[in-house]
C-alpha cells in the first residue's frame, strides 16, 4: 500500500474516532469549568473542547447535594442491573438447556413461542404490566425492577444457540459416569459457555443500564430511583446549570466506561458478534 | 432482681412511648431553592419544638409531581400531609384522597384566611374545604422602568387604569424599536410545557370571554374553541411572531440579567431575582384589559391531609403550625407570594398599602379567576398547555384547540361525567 | 422389564426439562403473556389508572375508534415509521463501513474499535444530555462550529425546537450512540468470511469494488438479516431521547409511538387508550417481523 493511501486511510480512522469522542469531551470539559458564564460563553466556540485547568468545584456540589444523593442512585442501578444479569444468567441458561438437550413433549412449541416473545417490546406492555405490578403491591421498589426481567427470550435464544453447538457425545459420557442432568448443565455445559454468558451479561446489563420507561412510572422518591431516572430529573431542573448537569453526566457515565475500558476485548472482540450473528 | 428486671422494661417501655414521637409523611414539591429552605427550616423547628410528632420531610421533584401522586394513590401509599397545585384538588377530592380540613384545623386560623384561599381549597362537589395554602400566588407584568420611560411607554399603576389591548400591544412594538431592548416580552416560555402555561396564559382566554371550560355545564366545546378564546390564542401566537417574546431556549435571566427584555409576563415568584437584578428599576405593572375585562390567575400551592392518614390530627397540628401568622410571613418574604393569612398580610412590608407587591392583593380581590375546580382538570391542563406549545410554535389556532377539546370532552366521557359534575 | 427402562428414563427426563424450564417460564408467563392478553381486555374498557369512585366499564371498540381517529396517533406513528426508516439502513450501512475499516490489521486497530464502540456503552439519557449541551441554541458547540466553518453564513439554528429539524436531530445522535453495536455484528461476521475467497477472486483479477460486491456482501446475508431485525426492534421503541430533550416537540414533531402510549397511559391516566395503542403497536411490530421474514424467506428460494 502507498504511503498516501496508508495515511489518507489513517486520517480517515482518526476524523471518525474524533466525531466519536466529541460529545464526550465536551461533556468532561465543560464538567470541569465552575464559571457557568464562561461555560456558555465557551459552548459556542472551539472553547468547548478544552477543560483548561480543571477544577472540581461541580463534582463537590453534586457529590454534596442532599436532595440529589449521587451514590444512592448509583448503588441503586448497580443493584438493579446486577441482579438482572446474575439470575437472569442461571434461568435463562437453564431453561435453554433443557430446550437444547431434554427430551419432552411440547418442545417445539415452547422453542417457537420463545422466539416470537423476542419481538415483542417490553415497551407495549407497560401499562398492563404496572397495573399488575402494582396489584402485587410491588410499586417503588428494587424487585419491581428486576423480577418482571430477569427472564429473557433474547437471551434464551442465544444460550439455545450456543449449546447446540456443544456436541452432545459431552453428555453422554458424563451420564455413563452418572452424572444428573442438572450436574452436566452445572459442571460441563455452563464452564463451556463463557463466550456466550459474557455476551448475555453484557446486552442484558447494558439494556437495563438504559432502562427509563419503567423506572419513570414505578420509582417515586430517592430509594429506589435509578441513575438514569435521577439524571433526567435533575437536567428537567430549571435554570440549567451546565456544569453541574455535565458533571453529574460525566459521574453516572463513569462506572460504564471504566468496566469497558477494563474489559474492552470482551466487549468488542468477537465476543458478542460472534453469538448473535446467527 | 428478676423483678427488679421486669420493672426496668416496663419503666423503659413508657418511657419510650412517651418520647417516641408519631412519625408523619410530609410531600412538598421541590420549586424554588428559597421555599425549599424555608420549609425545611420550618421542619426543623417544629420537630425540635414539640416531642409528639416528627415530621419526615420528602422532597419531590416538580416537573412530574403530579405523575408522583398518581403512582403514589395507585400503591396506596400517599404521605399523610402532601402539597399539590391548588386546581388539582377536584381531582384528588373526586377520586378519594383527600379528606376534609374545616373540622381539623383551628376555626380562628380559618376565618383569617385570605378569601382566594378559602376558595381555591373548597371542592364544589360537597362545599366544604379540603385544602388550605400557606400563600396565594400573583400574576401580573414586571417592568425594567427604565426601558419602558426610554421608549415612552405609560406605566399604569393600578387595576383601574391598566392597559387595553391596544395599549398593550403598542407598547410592545414601542419597546421593540428601543435602543437596549432585545425582547419587549419574556413570557417564560423557557419553563416549558406545563402549568404555567395554564397559570399564566388562560387569564388571556377569560380576558377575552373565552374560557377553558363552561363553568355551569362543564363542558369545553363551545368554550375552550370558541371564537373568543381562538382570537385570545391567535393573540400569544401573534406576538410570537413579530419576534416579540424571548424565545424558550434563551434563558431565564434576559429580563433581570441581562436586563434586555421591557416586560415580564410571570408570578410573584420571580420577586427576589427580579429585585435584585433591577432594584429601583424594578415596576409592577397590573394585568392588561384584552377584552372587556382583566383577568389575572390566583391559587398556589396548597396542602391536603390525605384520606388513608393514620394521624390526620397529628397532621393538621403541622399544618397548624405552617398557618401561624409568622410562619406564614417567612414564606411570603422568601418566594414573594402572597401571605395567605390576613394579619399577615397587614404585617407584611411588601403587601401592604404602599408595598411593592401590594398590587398582587387588588388583583386577587377584584380581577382574580381561579382555574376551573372540576375533577378533569389534571387533562385539561395537560392538554390545554400542550395546545399552547404547538400554538406558540406556529400551529394553527382552532386546530390546536378543538384537539384539545376532543381530549377532555373523551376523558369526561371516560369516567361518566365525573358524577356529581355536569348533572 | 428392559422396555420400561427407557419409558421411565424419559419420564425422569422429561420432568427434569420441566422443571428446569419452570423459572424462566412462569416468569414470561406472568411477565409478558399475562401482561399481553391484559392489554387486548383492557382495551375494551374504560379502566383508569389510578383508583376512583366509578366502577370500570366495558366499551367496546370505543379506544380503537378513539386512537385510530385520533391525528395525535398518526403523527407518531409516521414519525416512529420515518425514524425507523432512516435509521435501519443508515445505521447498518455506517456500521458496516465501520466494520470494515477496522476489520484490517494495523497498528492500533483495537483502540479504533474501542473508541468507535465506546457511544454504545453510554447509556441514553446521558447521551441525550450531553448532545442537549451540544445543541444549544444560539449559543451551543454544533452551531459554534457551523458559524466558524461557514464565515457567520450558516445558523444559529434551534435544532430541538424546530419543526423540520428536531427529527433528523435525533436521528442524528440516535445513530452516533447506535452504530457500535451493528459494527460489532459485522465484524464478527466479517471474521468468518474465510481469506481463501479473497485471495482465489485476487488472482482472478477482481478489484476491491469487486471483492466487496461479490464476496463481503452475498457471505454476510446472515449478518445482515440479525442486523435488519434487531435494529428495527430497537428504533421502533424510539422514547427515551425524545422525552427527555423534545418530549415530542415542536408540534408534535418528534413523538413516537411508545411516547404516545405513555402519556395516554401514565399521565393521562387512560388505560383503556394506552392499551388500544398498545395492541395497535403490538401488531404493527408483529406485521413488519413477518414481512422480514418472509423477505427472508423468498431472498432463500
Amino acid at each position: 500500500m502507498s504511503k498516501i493511501i496508508h495515511g489518507t486511510y489513517y486520517l480517515l480512522l482518526i476524523i471518525i474516532a474524533f466525531l466519536m469522542l466529541i460529545p464526550l469531551i465536551v461533556m468532561f470539559s465543560t464538567s470541569v469549568k465552575s464559571d457557568e458564564f464562561l461555560i456558555l460563553k465557551d459552548l459556542g466556540s472551539m472553547a468547548a473542547f478544552w477543560p483548561g485547568v480543571p477544577e472540581w468545584e461541580n463534582y463537590q456540589q453534586i457529590l454534596g447535594d442532599p436532595n440529589m444523593p449521587f451514590l444512592r442512585f448509583l448503588l441503586n442501578t448497580l443493584i438493579i442491573v446486577f441482579s438482572i444479569v446474575f439470575l437472569g444468567i442461571g434461568v435463562n441458561s437453564m431453561a435453554a438447556y433443557a430446550l437444547s438437550r431434554l427430551k419432552f413433549r411440547g418442545k417445539g412449541l415452547i422453542i417457537a413461542t420463545v422466539i416470537a416473545l423476542i419481538i415483542i417490546p417490553v415497551e407495549s406492555l407497560v401499562i398492563p404490566l404496572l397495573l399488575l405490578v402494582n396489584r402485587l403491591g410491588w410499586i417503588d421498589s428494587y424487585h419491581v425492577q428486576i423480577i418482571p426481567f430477569i427472564a429473557h427470550p433474547f437471551s434464551i435464544f442465544l444460550f439455545y444457540q450456543f449449546f447446540n453447538k456443544i456436541p452432545k457425545s459431552l453428555d453422554d459420557a458424563a451420564k455413563v459416569d452418572g452424572a444428573d442432568f442438572l450436574q452436566i448443565y452445572w459442571r460441563i455445559i455452563l464452564p463451556m459457555s463463557l463466550p456466550v454468558i459474557v455476551t448475555v451479561a453484557i446486552l442484558q446489563g447494558l439494556e437495563f443500564w438504559n432502562s427509563f420507561l419503567w423506572p419513570l412510572m414505578v420509582t417515586r422518591g430517592i430509594e429506589y430511583r435509578p441513575i438514569s431516572v435521577a439524571l433526567a430529573q435533575f437536567f428537567g431542573r430549571d435554570p440549567k446549570v451546565w456544569g453541574d448537569i455535565m458533571a453529574f453526566t460525566t459521574l453516572a457515565s463513569l462506572p460504564l466506561l471504566v468496566v469497558y475500558f477494563v474489559f474492552q476485548r470482551w466487549f468488542i472482540q468477537s465476543a458478542i458478534g460472534s453469538s448473535i450473528k446467527g | 432482681m428478676y423483678k427488679k428486671l421486669i420493672f426496668f422494661l416496663i419503666w423503659i417501655s413508657l418511657v419510650h412511648s412517651i418520647h417516641a414521637a408519631q412519625t408523619i409523611q410530609v410531600w412538598f414539591h421541590s420549586g424554588k431553592g428559597e421555599e425549599r429552605k424555608v420549609l425545611n427550616e420550618q421542619v426543623k423547628r417544629f420537630n425540635q419544638m414539640q416531642q409528639e410528632i416528627h415530621v419526615n420531610l420528602i422532597l419531590l421533584p416538580e416537573g412530574s409531581y403530579n405523575d408522583q401522586v398518581n403512582a403514589a394513590a395507585l400503591a396506596k401509599d400517599l404521605p399523610d400531609l402532601l402539597d399539590f397545585d391548588g386546581p388539582y384538588i377536584a381531582n384528588y377530592v373526586w377520586s378519594g384522597f383527600l379528606r376534609p380540613l374545616d373540622k381539623l384545623v383551628n376555626k380562628e386560623i380559618i376565618e383569617d384566611l385570605l378569601p382566594s384561599i378559602i376558595n381555591q381549597g373548597t371542592y364544589p362537589g360537597d362545599g366544604r374545604l379540603y385544602s388550605i395554602g400557606t400563600f396565594d400566588s400573583g400574576l401580573a407584568l414586571w417592568g425594567n422602568k427604565q426601558l419602558l420611560k426610554k421608549g415612552g411607554v405609560r406605566i399604569p399603576t393600578s387595576t383601574k387604569d391598566a392597559w387595553n389591548l391596544k395599549e398593550f400591544e403598542e407598547a410592545l412594538a414601542k419597546l421593540a424599536s428601543t435602543p437596549g431592548v432585545k425582547w419587549p416580552l419574556d413570557l417564560k416560555l423557557n419553563y416549558g410545557r406545563g402549568e404555567w402555561f395554564t397559570y399564566g396564559f388562560s387569564p388571556i382566554l377569560q380576558s377575552m370571554g373565552g374560557d377553558l371550560i363552561d363553568r355551569k355545564r362543564w363542558v369545553p366545546s363551545g368554550t375552550l374553541n370558541s371564537k373568543a378564546s381562538i382570537e385570545a390564542m391567535g393573540l400569544l401566537q401573534k406576538w410570537v411572531k413579530q419576534g416579540w417574546v424571548v424565545n424558550a431556549a434563551s434563558g431565564d435571566n434576559k429580563f433581570y440579567g441581562d436586563k434586555s427584555v421591557g416586560l415580564s409576563w410571570v408570578g410573584h415568584w420571580m420577586w427576589q431575582a427580579h429585585k435584585k437584578g433591577l432594584g429601583d428599576d424594578l415596576v409592577l405593572i397590573p394585568m392588561p384589559r384584552f377584552g372587556s375585562k382583566a383577568v389575572t390567575g390566583m391559587g398556589s400551592w396548597n396542602w391536603g391531609i390525605t384520606k388513608k392518614s393514620k394521624h390526620p390530627k397529628l397532621a393538621a397540628k403541622f399544618l397548624e403550625f405552617l398557618l401561624q401568622p409568622e410562619e406564614v410571613l417567612r414564606m411570603a418574604n422568601a418566594n414573594g407570594a402572597v401571605p395567605a393569612r390576613l394579619t399577615s398580610i397587614d404585617q407584611s412590608s411588601l403587601y401592604q398599602k404602599g408595598g411593592p407587591l401590594h398590587l398582587f392583593i387588588e388583583q386577587l380581590k377584584t380581577i382574580a379567576v381561579p382555574r376551573p375546580f372540576h375533577p378533569a382538570y389534571p387533562i385539561l391542563t395537560s392538554v390545554y398547555a400542550e395546545a399552547v406549545d404547538h400554538i406558540l410554535a406556529g400551529g394553527n389556532v382552532e386546530i390546536e384547540l378543538n384537539k384539545a377539546v376532543r381530549k377532555i370532552v373523551e376523558d369526561i366521557e371516560d369516567n361518566d361525567g365525573y358524577p356529581p359534575f355536569g348533572k | 422389564m428392559p422396555s420400561q427402562q427407557p419409558a421411565s428414563l424419559r419420564n425422569i427426563e422429561s420432568r427434569a426439562a420441566w422443571g428446569m424450564l419452570a423459572p424462566a417460564m412462569t416468569l414470561l408467563i406472568i411477565f409478558i403473556v399475562v401482561p399481553f392478553f391484559l392489554a387486548f381486555l383492557l382495551s375494551l374498557t374504560n379502566e383508569r389508572l389510578i383508583p376512583r369512585p366509578i366502577p370500570t366499564k366495558w366499551t367496546g371498540i370505543r379506544n380503537y375508534i378513539r386512537v385510530l381517529t385520533d391525528p395525535d396517533f398518526w403523527q407518531a406513528l409516521r414519525n416512529t415509521f420515518w425514524f425507523t426508516f432512516f435509521i435501519v439502513p443508515v445505521q447498518s450501512s455506517i456500521g458496516l463501513g465501520l466494520a470494515l475499516l477496522i476489520n484490517r490489521q494495523f497498528k492500533g486497530n483495537h483502540i479504533f474499535r474501542g473508541i468507535y464502540f465506546l457511544p454504545t456503552v453510554v447509556p441514553m439519557v446521558m447521551v441525550a444530555i450531553i448532545w442537549a449541551g451540544l445543541l444549544q441554541a444560539p449559543e451551543g458547540v454544533i452551531n459554534g462550529i457551523l458559524r466558524q466553518i461557514s464565515f457567520d453564513q450558516i445558523g444559529p439554528y434551534d435544532w430541538l425546537h424546530h419543526e423540520w429539524l428536531a427529527m433528523p436531530t435525533i436521528m442524528l445522535m440516535s445513530t452516533w450512540q447506535g452504530v457500535g453495536f451493528q459494527m460489532i455484528i459485522y465484524l464478527a461476521g466479517l471474521q468468518n468470511i474465510p481469506k481463501e475467497l479473497y485471495e482465489a477472486a485476487r488472482i482472478d483479477g477482481a478489484n476491491l469494488w469487486q471483492l466487496f460486491w461479490f464476496i463481503t456482501l452475498p457471505l454476510l446475508r446472515n449478518t445482515h438479516i440479525v442486523v435488519l431485525i434487531t435494529t428495527t426492534i430497537l428504533a421502533f421503541k424510539l422514547f427515551t431521547q425524545v422525552e427527555v430533550l423534545t418530549q415530542g416537540g415542536p408540534l408534535g414533531a418528534t413523538n413516537s409511538l411508545v411516547r404516545y402510549i405513555y402519556v395516554a397511559g401514565f399521565q393521562y391516566q387512560k388505560v383503556g387508550l394506552a392499551a388500544a395503542a398498545s395492541v395497535i403497536f403490538f401488531l404493527i411490530v408483529l406485521a413488519i417481523a413477518l414481512c422480514q421474514h418472509h423477505l427472508i424467506q423468498t431472498d432463500k428460494d
